[in-house]
Formats: C-alpha cells, structure tokens, sequence
C-alpha cells in the first residue's frame, strides 16, 4: 500500500514542496530497513542460544575428547592469537584439554605462563593449580621467581596444592629479588617447622616489605628467638612492619609483650595504633595491668586506645556492674570521655535485672 | 513560521541519528567486552579466591536513611557475603523511622565507644553500635547530613584498604565482592574503582531468593521496563565506557574504590544532589589532570538487585534526581568536555553525556512538540510520523534486544518464558515507558535550572514478609 504523502493534503505553503516529509519519510525508512531485522535476529538468536544451553546443560558433561577435537584444541592452545578475543579461546582450550588430562598439557601451559597479557598468563597459573602435580609446582616457583602472572595468584594456587610445596619454597628466602623473598616468607606460614632461622634473618632485610612478610610469619610461630625477633621489629623505621610486628608479638608472646605493645597506642599512625588494640583485645583480661598503667598518659591516643581495649574486652562492664563508684572505673571514664561513659551506662541499662543480680 | 518549524524537525532528525548511531557503535564496543569479561569470568576460581589469603579485605559501607522496611535484608544479605575478610558498616543517618531500632533488634547490637579517625569531617556521631553475634558489623548511628555524609562517617570507622559503598534498598548476590575483587587483584596498582551491574525489582529480596537460572522478571509492565532500562544502562553504555576508558558513573548501588584514592580527593561530596556519578568524575579529573595511571571499570555480572519504584510518581522523583546530579556533575566538570588533555573522557564521556543526558530532554521535548506541529500544520502527513514513531520504537528496541543479549550470555538467568516477555516488551517501550522518562527528565532539567539540591526521598515498596 503507498504511503499517503503530505502533498496530498493542503499545505500552509507551497514552495520547497515536500522536501522535508520526503528526508523523515527516507530516514524513518532507513531506521525501519536497519532496527526491525536487527530486533528480529538478536531476538531470535537469544531464544536458540537458551534453547541449546539448557539442551547442553542437560547432556551430561564429559570430559573425554574426540581426537579431532583434541587435535583442534592442541593447535588452538598452542597458538599465538593476536586478539585478546583469539588469547581468551586459547585458554578455554587450554582448560578443556586440562580437564580431559591431555598428554600435550604440561607442554602447552608453560608456552601460556609465557604470555605477555598477565590475565592470560593468570588463566594458566589456574590450570596449573587444577593440575597439582610435582612439575606444576615446580612451574608455579617458576613463575614466582620469573614474575609471570600476579603474584598473589601463584601464592594461591600453590597454597591449595596437594602435595604441599613445603621444603621446595625455602630457596625463595635466599632469592636475590626482594619480591622473591617476600612471597617465600609469606607462603611459608603453614610450613611451622620450616626455615625458622632465616625467617629470623629476614626481619633484618633491607626491604621493608620482606621484615613485614617475614614479622607476619613468625606470628604463627613460639619461642624465645622468635619473640626476641619480633619484639625488635615493634622499632621498625617503617609504619606497615610495626603493624604487622605489633599483632604478631602480641600472638607470640601474649602478656609480656604488652607493656611494649601497649606503648604503641600512642603511635602516630592509626594503623599501628590499631593493631596494638587488637593485638591487646587479644591478650584479654592479661592486658589489664598494662592498659591501667597509661590510663593517665599525657597522649590522648594512648588513654583512649586503653580505655576502648577495656571497655572491649569486658573490663569495664564488669566494673561498672561489681562497683559503679569504683574510682579506677572513674578513671577509665575520664581517659575515655563522656561519650565513653554514655555508651557504658547504655549497655549496663540493657542487661535485664535477673542477669544483673547473677552477675 | 513552516521554515522554522522545518529546521526544528532537521535538528531533532539529525541529533536522533547521531545519538542513535552513538548507542549502535557503543552497543558493537560493549559485545566486545562483554565476551573477554565472559570468558574471563569463566576463567576464574571464585571457590580459590573466596577462601585465599592473599584475597584484599574490603569495609562494606551501607548508609541508610529511612530505611526501615529494606535494612534486615540488606544487611542480612551483606553478611552473607562469600569473602574472606571483610566488615559490614551501616551508617544511619538520623533515621526519623524505626531503621536503628530494627538493625538493634536484628543483630543484637551494643552500643561501644570507638576511637576513629577524623578524616573526612561529617555531621555529630551519636553512637558506634557492635554486635555479638555478627563481629564483622558495625552500626553508626549519626545526626543526619545526607548520603555523602553518611558514606563519609563510614569511611571514618573503615578498617580496610578498599571499600565497597552500597545502597541500602538492594539485596545483593553472595558472591558481589569476589566478583568485584577479582578485578581489583589483577592490578591493584592501577585499578582504583570498580563497578557492576544491577537488577531491579519491586521486592529486591524476594527475587534474589529465586534459584539461579529461574530469576523472575516482574509481572508488571511497569517494573519490566525499568529493568529493560537497567539493562541497556549497565549492557549497552557502561560496559562500552569501560572499554573506552570512560567509565563516568561508579553506581551508588555498588561502588568499589581504594581508599586512598578516596582520602585524596577528599570523599564524598556534600555538594551534589547525589554522590556516584560526582565522585566518578572528581576521580577522572584528579587522575587525568596529574597524568596518573589508573583504571575504573563496570562489570558484567549481576551483583545484587535493587529497588525500583512501584508507581510513576516515585519513579519521576527518582528519575527527576538523576537528571538534575547530572547536569549539575557535567556542568561542574565542564573545564573537561572537548579537552584533549583529559583524553577519552574529555574527548568521548563528556561530550557523550552531553549529547545524550543533558540535552536529551530538549530535543525530547522539541521533538514531540514539533512534529505534532508539523503534523498539524501539513508539514508531513500523519502517516509519515507513525512511521518515524515506529522507526524510533524498532530502533528502541533492537538497542533492547542487543542488551538483554548481552546480559543473557553472561548470566543465564531468566526463564525462557521471560526472555521472550521482555523481547516483546522492548518495540513499545516508546509508547508506555519513555513519555514518563521525559517527563522526569524535563523535571530535573527544570529544577537544577533553579538551583534545587534536594534529594525528594520517595517511599519504599510495600514488601511482602
């Protein structure tokens, strides 16, 4: 059916007659001639692409490959796709020959470790975890010492590992690339029998970031060596090191690490202040004495850091329940401030009366 | 008076085509990165990274103001999360509702004091509550001082390198942060903000406890359309952006950023009607201004549901805000547009949200009134604008399709049934959906002209218990 056009019907003028119509007329029919097969394919292309997912999800998946496919995926896995596109299917056929155990994996994966992308580099660190053999292990070093891939990731994966990397990662702590050095101090945290004595060395580095690693570490560990190590470390020239040597001292050595870890609440830097209190919250009713002491500090980071530490281990509910005119809760209020003392008395006033009189 | 009606019509063609072929080059962009995000996602260990140490904690920041009915389940859904190390901080920001009474008796809070840093200068905090039950949250209870304000004090009480701000009317997937994280972990160096995409529903908690695979499209016309909008949003432009460098808007909904980046610039403003879209672009500017690497991407995958409103009015209101906060942001920013010292946001973003945000309403308007004119006055026939009206709704909708395309490769999350429905759905979005868009926009044009900031609260949906 012709369209009727406005040249059919009176016009307010008559010069330069239909020039305007005719362009929409032309672009509605072009946008029309564009969108309506574009709105019909993508439609139709979503609903087959449903209908054969729920029909692939429903095939049992195997993992057993045909030899041509097999065959196509090697070449696939093996190539060296410019398009990030073209990267991203080689390391799906990676990952499908990996989960079929193909014989060419172990070969492929270390041409893949070798990508310039980081995250296709990242895709076959994955492969290598998935793998968990000796020589994926021996790749996942590797990797760490070479740099390829993100670091954190390679530590992950080989800290999933069954068998554990243990004994292979002490070379690490010698290796002259601080990095190096720092991922193998910090991958030696489940290991609690494993290179003690270097790891001690190691808080002395010259990279502050291995002392950190190495301070983290020895958190897990006991001993006089070790508290000596760490207790050092809480005079770290560097902010991040004393963070970590305050919790791990704290851990170590419990309460006589809290007359030193408690001279720390007046640290200029929050985060150390912070891991003081959580170090003394940690040590409970045992930090008591030491957090009394610097109630009356002449820092105001100090007296507040007490006050909050004992307020959160119990301290001072407790008093406020046994003796609410006790002078040393006084005092723990006015290092606190009024607002400290607010919320207290809130949360005394919400214990009903029958725990109250049991407690 | 024809001459100018007639070169009304030509301007409201051309920038209908230039918008349009805008959206088409950006909808090709955006498949490209939605395939490398998909087989990326694909590539991923979410089991490996959700228990890893090596995983970055995160504070959760949720500030809620009247928020009574949606709290429980956004923090509920908050503390579900799939992460190895993060806390949950939901600030009330001077509630007139019972949302601090609800949180108290949910969790079992404590008040506490706690010594924090002042970084960010907020309204009074009136109390820091803790929870016995749940020692990874952490309530703040303020005097009220807007949205800004309360991401602020959050910001304050904030443990961890990087935080993730949210909403607090969305219910979110309990693998949101890992998602999120993954992309941070690949280069935390560079990677100072991260965003993802959201779904909308009446009820956010209701159709997240749907089974994966079978997530239900609201019933409503009304509601389907404004997830379609959601999707074309996040699908079409935000993932394009991302690709080209330009990604200008980090929702408020989901927002990942470092948290010096966010102490550098000073956090979030109060001088906004909202903060998102403000803070995104300080970001850009500081960035690309020092020329400092850095990245800021929007994501795929769907981290959570929302709440979308359930009438026009509400609808209107919020759309209304949108539009005022971005032409208050591009107006603010405009020592970037066409700059090549800004490089694709100055080149590509601001023009864009130029083009399509902020004259969007104008020529919206002059389009319907011109071509009813020209229609009235015999310009063209009335048939030649059916035909433009259904041009301009294929067009619509194949945009649409391309979309949901996108989102159902990446997810598979609906039913068929669904699919279809909102396929179907898409040519009349002109008709039902878009004359309420406008209206809301010409709005919020209107009201940032007279200089209004504020942030007209609708109220939230009647949720079923």
């Amino acid at each position: 059916m012709p369209i009727p056009r406005s040249r059919d019907v009176p016009r307010l003028r008559d010069d330069d007659d239909g020039r305007v119509d005719e362009l929409v007329l032309l672009v509605a029919l072009a946008v029309l001639a564009f969108s309506v097969p574009v709105w019909l394919a993508v439609s139709l292309a979503i609903v087959v692409g449903r209908l054969r997912y729920e029909r692939s999800r429903r095939r049992s998946s195997s993992s057993t490959l045909g030899e041509r496919e097999a065959t196509r995926l090697v070449r696939r896995a093996a190539g060296r796709p410019r398009t990030e596109w073209g990267r991203w299917r080689r390391v799906t056929a990676l990952q499908r020959l990996e989960q079929a155990h193909h014989p060419a994996v172990p070969r492929l994966v270390r041409r893949v470790l070798d990508d310039r992308d980081p995250k296709i580099a990242a895709a076959a660190i994955r492969t290598l975890g998935d793998v968990g053999d000796d020589w994926a292990i021996e790749l996942l070093i590797d990797a760490l010492r070479r740099g390829h891939g993100q670091h954190s990731r390679v530590a992950s994966e080989l800290e999933r590992l069954a068998p554990a990397p243990g004994v292979k990662l002490l070379a690490l702590l010698r290796d002259w690339n601080p990095t190096v050095r720092f991922w193998g101090a910090t991958l030696l945290r489940p290991y609690p029998d494993l290179g003690e004595a270097t790891l001690i060395d190691l808080t002395w580095d010259t990279d502050a970031n291995v002392r950190a690693a190495a301070v983290e570490t020895l958190g897990t560990r006991s001993g006089p060596a070790v508290g000596a190590a760490l207790l050092a470390r809480l005079d770290d020239s560097e902010w991040f090191v004393r963070v970590h040597a305050a919790r791990a001292a704290g851990h170590v050595l419990g309460a006589d690490a809290a007359p030193t870890i408690t001279r720390h609440l007046a640290e200029e830097r929050w985060w150390v202040r912070t891991a003081a209190k959580d170090a003394l919250r940690g040590m409970g009713a045992e930090a008591v004495p030491s957090l009394l002491s610097v109630l009356a500090h002449e820092d105001p980071f100090a007296r507040n850091g007490a006050a909050e530490v004992l307020q959160d281990i119990g301290f001072v509910d407790f008093l406020a329940l046994d003796n609410p005119r006790s002078p040393l809760l006084q005092r723990i209020y006015d290092a606190g401030g009024e607002r400290f003392r607010e919320a207290a008395e809130a949360r005394i006033e919400r214990i009903p009366d029958e725990d109250m009189q049991a407690a | 008076m024809t001459t100018w009606l007639e070169i009304a019509v030509l301007l409201c063609l051309g920038y209908l085509l230039l918008t349009n072929l805008t959206y088409v080059a950006l909808v090709v962009i955006a498949f490209v990165e939605n395939g490398v995000r998909r087989h990326e996602h694909a590539s991923q260990d979410f089991d490996l990274l959700g228990e890893s140490r090596f995983t970055i904690p995160v504070s959760v920041i949720v500030a809620a103001y009247d928020e009574e009915t949606a709290i429980i389940s956004t923090v509920e859904s908050l503390l579900g999360l799939e992460y190895p190390e993060f806390e949950v901080i939901a600030v009330n920001d001077g509630s007139g509702d019972g949302t601090l009474e609800r949180l108290v008796e949910a969790f079992g809070l404590e008040p506490y004091h706690v010594f924090v840093r002042h970084v960010f200068p907020t309204e009074v905090v009136r109390a820091i509550y803790r929870s016995a039950t749940y020692p990874n949250l952490v309530v703040v209870d303020k005097e009220n001082g807007g949205k800004s304000d309360a991401l602020n004090a959050g910001l304050n009480v904030a443990r961890y390198r990087y935080v993730c701000g949210v909403d607090a009317d969305t219910v979110f997937d309990r693998e949101a942060l890992l998602v999120g994280m993954r992309r941070v972990v690949e280069d935390p160096a560079r990677i100072v903000g991260v965003t993802s995409h959201l779904t909308i529903a009446e009820d956010p908690a209701r159709a997240m406890a749907a089974p994966e695979g079978r997530r239900p499209i609201d019933r409503r016309p009304f509601m389907a359309y404004q997830h379609l909008d959601y999707l074309r949003a996040f699908f079409n432009n935000r993932l394009a952006w991302s690709r080209l460098g330009f990604m200008l808007c980090a929702v408020g909904a989901f927002q990942i950023w470092r948290r010096d980046v966010l102490e550098e610039v000073g956090g979030y403003s109060r001088r906004f009607t909202c903060e998102d879209i403000e803070l995104t672009f300080r970001v850009h500017e500081k960035f690309l201004r020092e020329r400092r690497e850095y990245e800021i991407h929007c994501l795929p995958d769907n981290v959570g549901t929302t709440e979308g409103p359930d009438t026009v009015r509400k609808l209107v209101s919020q759309r209304e805000r949108w539009q005022r906060v971005i032409n208050e942001t591009v107006w603010h920013y405009r020592n970037m547009w066409f700059r090549r010292r800004y490089g694709s946001v100055g080149l590509l973003g601001t023009p864009f949200y130029l083009l399509t945000e902020v004259l969007a309403p104008v020529f919206e308007a002059l389009g319907i009134v011109t071509f009813a004119f020209a229609v009235a006055l015999g310009l063209f026939d009335v048939s030649v604008f059916v035909l433009m009206l259904c041009a301009i709704a294929f067009l619509n909708a194949a945009l649409t399709s391309c979309a949901i395309f996108l989102d159902d490769m990446q997810s598979r999350t609906y039913r068929l049934r669904d699919l279809v429905r909102m396929l179907a759905l898409a040519p009349l979005d002109l008709v039902l959906y878009r004359p309420v868009i406008v209206w809301a926009r010409l709005k919020g044009t209107w009201r940032f002209l007279r200089g209004d900031k504020a942030w007209h609260k609708f109220e939230r949906n009647v949720r079923t218990a």
